[in-house]
């Protein structure tokens, strides 16, 4: 099953995976360079001493604690910048005329790995987050408990000392990074995997590596505990999702997506009970990654223990992964002939709805700001979810003719979505890292007076808030607007034709009340953003010294700013580039 | 061709930024020179616009007294985000002009009024900020830009009454923004439904094949007639989500009670463009929407509105009786005047409509007269309460004098702006449904009872030298500033105005709501639904 011939890949395949490669040419530089030292090899029988570079006596510039976090984020643009240039015109400038689309471990056409639009951009999704993380951790990781680091060095201070103590911090920086991005490479795994079991590894390669960032401030016991919590709930959702897999190999013999989807599709009128839980139990392994209610319960603990920048990362690029997962298990899993109503889409249409009312009214009680984003990126989830379960009803039946631009929309939606929500949620997260520098973010009244501290951070969270509450013109409320269009479009697809106001209104479609608690929890959901705004901006500071400058953080935040505006109103590349990437999704 | 519209919303929008950027960047010990410029500055750029847009008015007041149905000048469409249909469509006809042209006004009046409100270098760009999103409400003719700048119209008044209001501005602010922010979303839900349903009228290569352009939604539906958005049931309930998220905005009663909240925490020039623009903005959106695209569907909630209309306007009243609170009283006032809007569109004829769309006009002038009024009482007496200063007249003449001059135009005083259109609205009301006028003619004096009780406990009863609120000596009680002086006057002179020379206004109105009639609701009543 397995007889991939990885090794003889030809120079065309190799150049469409640049990003990949990128990423594991990183994984090997952040091993190599803070190895680098002085050590020598002596050649057997003579006094020749041949410089071997690894270990001894490291280098001052490879044990500086800011070259991990240099590599990782240099390594992490480049793969943004090839996965953006593979997609962009019909020229590339970097490698010449290219094929947007390439196939790779091709078996008797239906490959194992496809690069295309889509896959890319969740690429970008996942690459940006993780850029995002690492350049905001760069300023804070150091190896001993910051309470007991000086601030100053001691008069005292062996120049040694602080040699073996730059040293730890080199270690720690690079076990960190490292893990960054053995994630973006399960990332990458997971956007390209056209094959059930590839993808499962990827997912596993990204959560493990997730899972250890969660628990990486081991000298706090909220980390600690957020991450075994992640670690043990994310375990048994995946046995589960593991188990729906073995069911659908048990039941079609080839987990390639193709085949599923063709042997799916010829049970159409005599549906296997193998597959159909098989299917369901992967759904509820996805509902875990996008921490959709009731799967959600470790999310809030996860994102409050770990560090902001790795929870900026979880409610994202790992969220994204979920989404993905949901996409193409649904896009196997959808009824073709119009006969037969999809099993999927009253649980998810119920699924959402509870993901979305539970997640903003659980944020609308909580106190502490990680909490909230949390929570919020729940109902986020659940909106995500709706747009999904649309396609279903379609699918089930309604819709028709137009019924392959109702599904795009819908796609398109769910995608811009999750490319924006890299600006914002990512950037609210940053915010709150700034304040981790101080000490605690766990109080909304950490974030008081945030504007007479430092406007410019104020300004950036008070944009950030409203494009999550989705307010026009900020990005937020372009993709959530297009999600409700994608569900609206669907239960309008054949309005009844009755006279009375009463009739038309029962006789609507279900989904369409479904597109209007979508609504009414954006409005429900401002007033916890606002809440977020308003202390910020008109409550004095418990303290009045001003943040550090931080100029990495702060340029990352300055990005994310401009990304959630800049979106919001000249959104014309980013829908075409996820438009492509639907159309390519669906073919 | 482009439009002179569209770097009309887009300047102020841009010089705005600038203005909080540089107040941002100025050092501390320079800031009261900042504040000085900056407010310079703004009120240059809004009397800018004030005369292009007067200058726009001599120019086209003959093209907008001739307009035909759809038809709009300054018309200019382009391409925003042709994916899914969106454009940037700019266009003004008799209904929005006049809307328009009522922004233009007030921003720079509202901006000399609080000349003196501290860190003037935010309030006034906020100012200018607001008076872009307001002139995107007006002019847009693609139904999610009007969206689009019907809720950016909500950020800088929740920074104003936050950052200027009074005691209780956290909760006004807050309660302010939920309420019109979920009435909005409901209507959102409206429009999208629109979009859907009006099928694939616009012929552009969008992913979902429809657009948000108004104009061809509105042939569409005049078309299609009772088959628009698949059937009348339909249309009703579209027509019926637009109409609470405008009925919200307006405010009408069940939902108005924002407003009384918002007004009284509000700074003197935020009150004053929320009642002068803010909630004509649920009016506009009323005659824009549910005229063009549901007429049948407003033929059928013509007792709907009535009865909302009807209550809002006696409710309103005798609220405004037992308040004791000078800004609650004229919030609720608002109210009740918005309530004849509803009337004036349910007669469903040219007069009623024409008045209706007078009576957002000269209520735009004339509240933000009271607001002002009101808010110069407070800065100068600390107060609101009416009845905790007697002889207001002996020891602010000029502060009288102009309350005076508001409460007389807010109560229909015959040669004042609000007389014409109260007047307009009856008539039309009586013509239509006969004597069910006579509960809105009695209201009108109950208007007369609260203003001119209000104003014998204020500015007239107490003796010879008066009395003044507690804390108060008599050497402390000021009369109005100059840049107050300048902004009231200024205010009195469209009110006497339009008042004596109603016409000037009045034909491109007529003009648009004997057009619309024509042929929208004239044809929707041959439907026979």
């Amino acid at each position: 099953m397995f007889n991939v011939a990885l090794f003889s890949i030809n120079q065309a395949t190799a150049a469409s995976m640049l990003p990949e490669l990128t990423i594991l040419v990183g994984i090997i530089l952040l091993i190599v360079v803070p190895n680098l030292g002085d050590s020598t090899f002596r050649l057997p029988f003579s006094q020749a001493r041949i410089p071997w570079l690894f270990g001894g006596k490291r280098h001052g510039w490879s044990s500086h604690p800011a070259v991990p976090g240099m590599i990782s984020s240099m390594i992490l643009l480049f793969a943004l910048l090839f996965a953006l240039g593979s997609q962009m015109g019909d020229v590339n400038p970097l490698f010449g005329p290219a094929s947007h689309i390439s196939e790779i471990g091709n078996e008797d056409g239906k490959p194992l790995l496809r690069i295309d639009a889509f896959s890319r951009i969740i690429e970008l999704v996942a690459y940006g987050a993780l850029l995002l993380a690492a350049i905001a951790s760069m300023h804070r990781m150091p190896a001993t408990d910051p309470e007991s680091i000086p601030r100053t060095p001691r008069a005292g201070r062996s120049a040694e000392t602080s040699r073996i103590q730059s040293m730890l911090d080199n270690r720690r920086q690079v076990d960190f990074h490292l893990l960054l991005l053995f994630a973006a490479f399960g990332m990458s795994v997971v956007a390209l995997a056209q094959h059930l079991f590839v993808f499962f590894l990827g997912l596993e390669l990204a959560a493990m590596s997730m899972g250890v960032l969660i628990a990486f401030h081991k000298e706090d016991k909220a980390s600690t505990e957020a991450g075994a919590k992640y670690f043990i709930v994310g375990a048994v959702s995946s046995a589960v999702g593991l188990y729906g897999i073995s069911l659908l190999h048990l039941w079609s013999g080839d987990l390639r997506f193709e085949s599923l989807a063709s042997a799916w599709a010829a049970e159409q009128h005599n549906r296997s009970f193998l597959a159909i839980l098989g299917v369901t139990l992967f759904i509820c392994a996805m509902g875990f990654k996008v921490s959709a209610a009731p799967f959600h319960f470790a999310a809030p603990d996860a994102y409050a223990g770990a560090s902001s920048p790795v929870a900026g990362v979880l409610a994202t690029a790992s969220k994204a992964l979920g989404i993905v997962g949901m996409l193409r298990i649904l896009s196997i899993a959808l009824p073709t002939g119009g006969t037969d109503t999809a099993i999927w889409l009253p649980m998810l249409a119920l699924l959402s709805i509870v993901t979305m009312t539970w997640g903003n009214l659980a944020a609308l009680d909580s106190r502490n700001p990680k909490r909230m984003l949390a929570y919020s990126s729940v109902a986020h989830a659940g909106y995500m979810l709706a747009a999904i379960a649309a396609v279903g009803a379609w699918k089930g039946g309604l819709g028709g003719d137009e019924a392959k631009g109702a599904a795009e929309l819908v796609l398109t939606a769910v995608i811009v979505h999750l490319v924006v929500l890299v600006a914002f949620k990512v950037g609210a997260f940053l915010v709150l890292t700034m304040l981790e520098t101080e000490g605690t973010s766990h109080r909304l009244d950490d974030l008081k007076g945030l504007a007479r501290r430092d406007p410019i951070l104020a300004c950036s969270m008070f944009i950030f808030m409203l494009a999550l509450a989705g307010i026009p013109p900020l990005s937020g409320f372009l993709s959530k607007m297009m999600m409700v269009l994608g569900v609206l479009e669907i239960s309008t697809a054949d309005p009844v034709a009755s006279s009375s106001m009463s009739g038309a209104a029962l006789g609507i479609n279900w989904l369409f009340w479904l597109a209007l608690a979508l609504l009414l929890n954006s409005a429900l959901s401002l007033f916890y953003y606002l809440r977020i705004g308003v202390v910020m901006f008109f409550e004095d500071p418990d303290r009045n010294r001003s943040l550090p400058s931080a100029l990495g953080v702060r340029a990352a935040i300055i990005i994310c700013a401009i990304g959630t505006i800049g979106l919001g109103v000249w959104p014309e590349p980013l829908l075409n580039f996820a438009h492509n990437a639907a159309e390519q999704f669906l073919s | 061709m482009s439009s002179i519209l569209t770097p009309l919303i887009l300047g102020p929008l841009a010089i705005s930024m600038i203005g909080i950027l540089i107040g941002w960047a100025s050092p501390r010990d320079k800031q009261t020179s900042v504040d000085e410029a900056v407010k310079r500055l703004m009120l240059a750029i809004s009397l800018l616009i004030f005369a292009i847009v007067t200058f726009l008015w001599i120019d086209l007041s003959k093209g907008l007294s001739t307009l035909g149905w759809n038809d709009y000048l300054l018309f200019d469409a382009s391409n925003w985000i042709p994916s899914i249909g969106v454009s940037w469509i700019v266009g003004v006809d008799g209904l929005s002009f006049p809307m328009v042209w009522l922004t233009a006004f007030l921003v720079p009046v509202s901006m000399i009024v609080s000349w003196n409100e501290p860190r003037g270098r935010y309030f006034h760009s906020l100012l200018l900020f607001m008076e872009s999103a307001l002139l995107g409400v007006f002019v847009a003719l693609d139904m999610m830009m009007f969206y689009i700048f019907y809720e950016f119209t909500l950020i800088p008044m929740f920074f104003l009454i936050l950052n200027w209001g009074g005691d209780d501005r956290r909760y006004a602010a807050q309660k302010f923004m939920i309420y019109t922010f979920t009435a909005s979303v409901i209507m959102l839900a409206g429009l999208l439904a629109t979009y859907w349903l009006q099928g694939d009228v616009c012929g552009t290569s969008s992913i979902t094949g429809r657009c948000f352009d108004l104009t061809i939604s509105a042939s569409a539906a005049n078309a299609a007639g009772s088959s628009f958005l698949g059937g009348l049931g339909m249309q009703r309930f579209v027509f019926l989500l637009f109409l609470i998220g405008f009925l919200t905005k307006l405010p009408s009663v069940p939902v108005h009670t924002w407003l009384p909240d918002a007004h009284v925490q509000a700074p003197t020039a935020g009150s004053m463009l929320l009642a002068g623009v803010m909630l004509k903005m649920g009016g506009y959106g009323l005659l824009r929407f549910g005229l063009l695209l549901f007429p049948g569907a407003v033929i059928d909630f013509r007792l709907v509105l009535i009865i909302f209309g009807m209550i809002s306007v006696v409710y309103g009243a005798f609220v405004c009786l037992g308040q004791t609170n000078l800004k609650r009283m004229i919030a609720y006032s608002s109210i009740s005047h918005m309530g004849l809007i509803l009337i004036g569109l349910a007669t469903l004829t040219p007069l009623g409509i024409t008045g209706a769309i007078f009576m957002l006009f000269a209520h735009g002038l004339i509240s933000p007269l009271l607001f002002g009024v009101c808010g110069a009482f407070k800065h100068h007496y600390h107060t609101m309460e009416i009845g905790s200063m007697r002889g207001l007249a002996r020891h602010a003449p000029w502060l009288a004098a102009f309350m005076m001059i508001g409460w007389m135009a807010s109560l229909g005083l015959p040669l004042l702006a609000g007389f014409v259109a109260e007047l307009t609205i009856l008539i039309a009301f009586w013509q239509a449904y006969g004597w069910w006028v006579i509960p809105l003619a009695l209201t009108l004096v109950l208007t007369a009872g609260y203003y001119l009780w209000s104003m014998q406990r204020t500015i007239f009863e107490g003796g010879l030298d008066g009395e003044l609120p507690e804390g108060i000596k008599p050497h402390q009680a000021r009369d109005l500033s100059y840049s107050e002086i300048a902004g009231f006057f200024l205010l009195t002179l469209p009110i006497l105005l339009f008042g004596i020379l109603p016409f000037l206004v009045w034909e491109m109105m007529a003009n648009h709501s004997a057009e619309v009639l024509d042929l929208t609701v004239a044809k929707a009543l041959g439907w026979g639904g």
